[in-house]
C-alpha cells in the first residue's frame, strides 16, 4: 500500500467537510459560548450546541439510527419521552398556591397564549402548510417541552429550528420583554400596588388541585393529557409531602438527565443539510414574533383587568401570563420593583405565570386535537 | 410643612407631613394622599407620580390638579412601623435596634418563590425594635421593624 492511496483515507473527514458544516459549527460554538461565558440558559444551550457540533462532523456516524444521537432521538424525542420526563420535574418545581389564592389570574394565562394563534396565521400567510404552521405557532406557548411535544407529532421535520427558536428566545426574555412592558404601560400603571389574598391555601386544596385538573383537562382536551398529567404528577409528588425523595429526584436527577439527552438529541438534528435553509430563517423570525405577540396580548389584557378592577391590578403581571416559568413572573415583579422599590407584585406575577404554564399546555393540546383532525 | 400651590389661578393648601417618609403623606384641601416621589437630586423640581388609584378620581385629579394622585393611606399602616410588603421567609436582616437608617436603605431580605426581595426602609429614622429574625416566615403586612 503506498502513501498516495492512504492519504485520501486519512483525509476523508476533511474532504467531506462542507461550507455548511463550517457555518453550523460556528453556530454551535456561539451557543456554547453564550452558555459558558454569558450563562444564558446553560443547561439547555450547552448540550444543544455540542449536539449541533457533533452533527456537523462528517462521517462520524453519531446521528445515524445506530449512533448515540440517533438512538437518543428515537428513544426520547420520537416517543416524546424526554419532554414528558422534563414535565415531571417542572411540576415538582411549580408552586400553584399564588394561582389558587387568586383564581382570576387564569384569565391572564389564557391571554398570554394569543401569540400561538397569531403566529399560526402568519405562518400560513408565509406559505407553510397547516401542520407546520401549527408547530411554528406553538413556539408561542413559550414552553420548550410543549413546543417539542406538538412539533414532534405534527411536523417532526421542523423540530430542530422550532426547539432552537423556543429555547433561545426564552433565554432572551429579559431582553425581549422589558421594552414592551415599558412601551405598553404607563408609569402610573406600573406603580400600582396589589393586595394579597388574606387566607393561605390549605394542604387539602393543594393536593386536590393536580388530581382534579388532570381529570378535567384530560376529559376536555384528551390530546393535552400526556403533558398535563406528567406536570400534575410532579406537582402531586411535591405537595403531598409524603414522597420527598421522589419529589427531589424529579426536581434534580430526572429533569437533569432528560434535559441533557433532549438537548443533545435536538442539537444533533441541526446538521447543515437539514438546518441551513430559508424555512429555518422564517421560523426564527416567526418565533420572535410569537414571543412579542404573547407579551403584547398579555399586557393589553392586564391593562383591561386593571381598568375593570378599578386600578387595583398592576398590568405588568399580564406579561407573566406567557408561561416561561419562572422567568417571566420574576421579570414582571422586578420591573415593578425597579419603578418603586417598595412595590412587590411577585406573588401575583407568579400566579399569572403558573396560569400561563397551564394555558400553554392546554393550548398546545387544543392545537394538536384540531390540527391532527384537519390534516 | 404647609405650601400654597397655585394651578390655573386656583390656589391649594398642601401640607406635607414628613418628607423623608415613603410614601410621603400629603394633605390637599382636607384630603389625605400618599405620594412616592422620583429620586431626583435635591434642588430639582420634585415630580409627583401617581401611586395607584381610584380610576375616575385619578383621571380627574390628573387633569385638574397636578400630575399626581393618590391613594388613601392604608389605615392599618402606622408610619412608625415597617410592614412586610409580601409574604415569604426572612433570610437576612441587616439592621438592629438603635441603628439610624436612611429612607430607601435595605433593611432585610425576604425570599419568596425562590426570589430574593430587598425590603427597603420606607422612612429615615432610628430603629426601636426589630420584630423578625432570620428563617422566620412572615405574612403580608406583618410588622417587621418599629421606629422610635
Amino acid at each position: 500500500m503506498n502513501i498516495a492511496e492512504l492519504l485520501p483515507e486519512l483525509l476523508k473527514g476533511l474532504a467531506n467537510f462542507t461550507l455548511g458544516n463550517a457555518i453550523m459549527i460556528t453556530a454551535a460554538l456561539i451557543l456554547v459560548y453564550l452558555a459558558v461565558f454569558k450563562e444564558i440558559e446553560p443547561v439547555l444551550l450547552l448540550p444543544i450546541g455540542f449536539g449541533c457540533l457533533l452533527a456537523n462532523i462528517p462521517l462520524a456516524g453519531m446521528t445515524t439510527a445506530e449512533g448515540i444521537m440517533g438512538v437518543l432521538y428515537k428513544a426520547g424525542i420520537e416517543t416524546e419521552l424526554f419532554p414528558l420526563l422534563i414535565f415531571i420535574g417542572v411540576g415538582a418545581m411549580i408552586d400553584f398556591s399564588p394561582l389558587l389564592a387568586q383564581p382570576r389570574m387564569v384569565l391572564l394565562g389564557a391571554a398570554g397564549q394569543f401569540g400561538i394563534f397569531g403566529t399560526l396565521l402568519l405562518a400560513i400567510a408565509l406559505g407553510f402548510p397547516l401542520n407546520q404552521a401549527a408547530s411554528i405557532g406553538v413556539i408561542g406557548a413559550i414552553d420548550g417541552p410543549t413546543s417539542i411535544f406538538v412539533a414532534t407529532k405534527l411536523a417532526p421535520e421542523l423540530l430542530a429550528p422550532i426547539a432552537v427558536a423556543a429555547y433561545s428566545y426564552m433565554s432572551l426574555i429579559p431582553i425581549i420583554q422589558p421594552p414592551l412592558m415599558r412601551l405598553l404601560t404607563t408609569k402610573k400603571e406600573r406603580l400600582i400596588r396589589m393586595d394579597y389574598a388574606p387566607k393561605p391555601i390549605s394542604q387539602k386544596t393543594l393536593v386536590l388541585f393536580p388530581i382534579v385538573l388532570t381529570i378535567v383537562v384530560g376529559l376536555l382536551v384528551p390530546e393535552a393529557t400526556p403533558l398535563i398529567s406528567m406536570l400534575m404528577l410532579g406537582n402531586l409528588l411535591k405537595v403531598s409531602g409524603v414522597v420527598d425523595r421522589l419529589s427531589k429526584a424529579a426536581q434534580n436527577e430526572i429533569i437533569n438527565i432528560a434535559t441533557l439527552f433532549l438537548g443533545l438529541a435536538i442539537g444533533a438534528t441541526m446538521s447543515a443539510a437539514a438546518f441551513l435553509n430559508l424555512d429555518t430563517g422564517k421560523i426564527l423570525v416567526l418565533g420572535l414574533i410569537a414571543f412579542v405577540l404573547d407579551t403584547v396580548a398579555g399586557l393589553l389584557f392586564g391593562k383591561l383587568m386593571c381598568v375593570l378592577s378599578g386600578y387595583k391590578i398592576n398590568p405588568l403581571i399580564g406579561a407573566a401570563g406567557i408561561s416561561a416559568f419562572p422567568m417571566a413572573g420574576r421579570l414582571a415583579a422586578k420591573t415593578a420593583n425597579d419603578e418603586d422599590p417598595h412595590n412587590f407584585i411577585l406573588m401575583h406575577a407568579m400566579g399569572a405565570n403558573t396560569a400561563g404554564q397551564l394555558g400553554s399546555v392546554i393550548a398546545g393540546g387544543i392545537l394538536l386535537s384540531i390540527v391532527s383532525k384537519l390534516v | 410643612m404647609k405650601y400654597n400651590v397655585t394651578i390655573k389661578n386656583k390656589s391649594y393648601v398642601v401640607e406635607i407631613e414628613d418628607i423623608n417618609a415613603r410614601p410621603v403623606i400629603v394633605h390637599v384641601e382636607g384630603q389625605q394622599f400618599e405620594v412616592i416621589p422620583d429620586n431626583n437630586p435635591v434642588g430639582t423640581e420634585v415630580k409627583l407620580e401617581p401611586v395607584t388609584a381610584n380610576a375616575s378620581k385619578a383621571k380627574k385629579d390628573t387633569k385638574e390638579v397636578i400630575s399626581f394622585d393618590l391613594r388613601k393611606p392604608d389605615p392599618n399602616q402606622n408610619s412608625n412601623e415597617m410592614i412586610a410588603p409580601l409574604p415569604g421567609t426572612v433570610i437576612e436582616v441587616f439592621v438592629k435596634a438603635g441603628d439610624i437608617i436612611e429612607s430607601g436603605q435595605v433593611i432585610l431580605i425576604i425570599e419568596a418563590m425562590k426570589m430574593k426581595n430587598s425590603i427597603r426602609s420606607t422612612r429615615a429614622g432610628k430603629i426601636a425594635e426589630v420584630l423578625t429574625s432570620v428563617n422566620q416566615t412572615v405574612a403580608h403586612k406583618q410588622v417587621l421593624v418599629k421606629f422610635e
